[in-house]
């Protein structure tokens, strides 16, 4: 009886230095005070879509810290809002973050005209702000703590089209003659002004050079108008409606010039994808991210298994493959400096963000002074053997080649362009 | 008797606003403010030729949006101070107006209506194509880092649009209570009767226009400052009618009180809707208002409070 009092009394101080244990360690991440990270999102409006399949990726990002033990400690908690795609929403969500929610970090929400009407209080208040898809939005503002995650390069609007047009520039026979055109739209015009320079800079004549209004149904007499002109090259800078209207229109008149495509928004989208198919064949366009063997990231297949079973039960893009990345790898850069600082300290971890490199699920990222990235790695895909419409087309190596730039190259451009299919 | 106890309430508010800018801090309260009163100032002007005229107005945001295109330009090229784009915002809207007025208000009804659509889409397209104003890529506008008698550019937005709002709210008021706002209820009643009795109908309408459209572009004067960068589209937004014209439907289109009330409601109620609901439910909020005030008060707030106060009495 005594000796099963003795070993009673030895389990139970067992099992409290267990608790005590556990209390101390374990869970030591869930009794800090969260560390908060504050950012509007488009969830309705135009870019509502491509702005929830963003939010997916930063809850992502914020389980994965967690499961990890959290951040400094302390477990990450989103803070967002609605901006409803509107600017006007901006300043006020911001303010609320700052002043009410008192979160510990800002991210900007997606696009131009989200994230700069945060940058007078960003400013004001001396923080970091990571942006998720601006353009050149510091140019105006040459804040020291504003970074930007799009790989357009330190210099957005001329580093955008750089690589189309060097590999243009290299085909056998050299094309002569380039045709622009460019939606009425901030992106959009920002982008033709820099294919307007490289075009010259790489001694080509301009033949054509438009806008189009946004949200034309029928793009034929444009198409047309181009191929009235019989230029080499036809670089179309669109938004996804009118990057569809556009192929469309141009397989239906068969413009058919030595390379086509340029900067159109939509194509890396796997509903448009889907849709277009085969059509989309010898197309040579910008792209972000491909399942190339050469742009397989640390942490990206994993990132996309974990999106990719998640997306289909919101409604989202089901692959990923554009936005939702990047929108993983802004929040990584900024936990990345915060972990190597070991300090919540804005303007310490701001300096650090200066200077260092980052890994991320987009590859090494590495700002310049005016806080885009140090060199552009904008890519130049071309499409090549999509036999269907099926998703699974769009999963596979080889259907996305990167012809730009050469240390991610893993295909040859077909040139000329082989013709619609 | 009522204009001093209205002129002893225009000086409260203004002191009031005034003086919070020395106690609060918190910087969610100014800009969130900033977008009630901006919405006092334009359901108020709508009002003018929408409610006392009878004239559906759907441009507010080309009135607002050329205001602060105005003011951008001559901030990025002029760096003009404050009170100057005010008034330069002002009158571009009020030539607008006139000119505008003066051409579609021989057109009633719906016919007016779409005119002022149209307008819309030819300002947004005009700015669009015109690469001093930013164009399609936008425009950005700096705030001046220094500022006198307040602690951030923000508090000086904020005391600028209470004064606004005053003043535009003091207007119409006086419009109201005047031959000008008698000449315009006249219309709205019975344009032809109106015009048998020797009311200059054309020559009222016309400055009614001018008098909103001119409210209308103050209000979109100090905007610029608030949003940093402006691009056509969304400065030049449907929202912006849509707001303009339910907050007066919502608080009322017979007085002066009633857009204003209906701005606080329906403007803090969005405001409140973005930060706690922050989903699609929150675009739903001023369709329900609408439909719920058409169909129970159609009359708007004041409306239902004058009959509640009938029946009492009664």
């Amino acid at each position: 009886m005594n000796g099963l009092r003795v070993r009673a009394v030895r389990l139970g101080k067992y099992f409290l230095c267990a608790i005590a244990i556990v209390a101390f360690t374990v869970p030591a991440v869930h009794a800090q005070k969260p560390l908060k990270i504050g950012f509007s999102m488009a969830l309705t409006g135009p870019l509502a879509q491509a702005g929830k399949g963003a939010l997916l990726a930063m809850q992502i990002w914020a389980k994965d810290v967690n499961d990890g033990g959290g951040l400094l400690g302390r477990p990450v908690e989103l803070v967002y809002y609605d901006d409803q795609t509107k600017g006007a929403n901006v300043p006020l969500i911001y303010a609320k973050l700052l002043d009410i929610d008192k979160v510990d970090f800002i991210v900007s929400g997606y696009g131009t005209n989200i994230t700069a009407p945060a940058m007078p209080l960003v400013i004001d208040r001396e923080m970091v702000f990571i942006s998720l898809f601006a353009t050149a939005v510091n140019q105006h503002f040459n804040y020291p703590y504003y970074f930007q995650i799009m790989p357009a390069g330190p210099n957005p609007v001329v580093d955008w089209s750089a690589g189309f047009f060097e590999v243009a520039a290299r085909q056998n026979p050299k094309p002569k003659t380039v045709a622009l055109l460019a939606a009425d739209a901030e992106f959009a015009q920002n982008a033709v002004d820099g294919a307007r320079e490289n075009a010259l800079k790489h001694g080509f004549e301009i033949v054509y050079d438009q806008s189009y209004q946004m949200g034309i149904p029928d793009f034929t007499p444009i198409v047309r108008a181009i191929k009235a002109r019989k230029p080499d090259i036809v670089y179309v800078m669109s938004y996804p409606p009118g990057s569809v209207g556009f192929v469309r229109a141009a397989k239906e008149v068969r413009l058919e010039p030595k390379i086509i495509g340029g900067s159109m928004v939509g194509l890396q989208y796997t509903s448009i994808q889907m849709n277009l198919g085969p059509t989309l064949n010898g197309i040579f366009n910008y792209w972000f991210w491909a399942p190339e063997p050469t742009l397989n990231f640390p942490g990206i297949e994993a990132f996309l298994k974990k999106y990719q079973a998640e997306a289909p039960k919101q409604n989202l893009d089901p692959l990923g493959y554009y936005l939702p990345p990047f929108a993983y790898a802004y929040l990584q850069v900024l936990q990345q400096a915060i972990e190597a600082t070991k300090s919540t300290d804005q303007k310490t971890v701001g300096e650090y963000i200066r200077q260092a490199e980052f890994e991320t699920v987009v590859g090494k990222v590495k700002f310049g002074p005016n806080g885009e990235w140090a060199r552009s790695r904008m890519l130049f895909v071309q499409l090549q053997g999509i036999e269907s419409h099926e998703m699974v087309e769009f999963t596979k190596p080889g259907k996305m080649r990167v012809i730009y730039p050469e240390k991610f190259r893993s295909g040859e451009l077909i040139y000329p362009f082989p013709g619609w299919q | 008797m009522k204009k001093a106890a209205l002129l002893i309430l225009a000086v409260t508010v203004i002191s009031g606003g005034l003086l919070l800018t020395a106690y609060i801090e918190n910087q969610y309260f100014y800009f969130s403010t900033y977008i009630v009163l901006q919405y006092i100032i334009l359901a108020t002007a709508w009002n003018i030729l929408g409610g006392y005229t009878g004239y559906v107005n759907f441009g507010t945001g080309a009135y607002f949006g050329l205001g602060a295109y105005t003011a951008g330009y001559l901030i990025t090229n002029f760096n003009l101070p404050l009170p100057w784009l005010i008034v330069a915002g002002g009158t571009s809207s009020a030539v607008l107006g006139l000119a505008i007025g003066y051409l579609t208000l021989r057109l009633k009804g719906v016919y007016f209506s779409i005119a002022t659509l149209a307008m819309s889409i030819v300002i947004a397209t005009l700015i669009i194509n015109t690469p001093a104003l930013g164009g399609a890529k936008g425009m950005y506008i700096l705030r001046p880092k220094e500022v006198s008698f307040f602690s951030n550019y923000m508090e000086l937005l904020f005391a600028t649009m209470v004064i606004i709002a005053v003043f535009t709210v003091a207007l119409a008021w006086f419009i109201e209570n005047s031959w000008f706002g008698r000449g315009l209820a006249a219309i709205r009643d019975d344009e032809v009767a109106a015009a048998c009795n020797g009311v200059p109908v054309l020559r009222l309408k016309v400055l009614s226009a001018t008098t909103s459209g001119a409210l209308m572009g103050i209000a979109g004067a100090p905007y610029p400052y608030y949003i940093s960068y402006m691009e056509p589209l969304s400065t030049i937004s449907l929202d912006m009618a849509v707001n303009s014209l339910a907050m007066p439907l919502i608080g009322g289109t017979g007085s002066w009180i009633g857009p204003v009330l209906g701005a606080i409601l329906l403007s803090t109620t969005q405001q409140v809707a973005t930060v706690t609901i922050s989903s699609e439910y929150n675009l739903l909020i001023v369709g329900i208002l609408l439909v719920g005030f058409v169909i129970l008060a159609p009359n708007g707030l004041v409306g239902l409070f004058q009959s509640l106060l009938k029946r009492r009495t009664d």
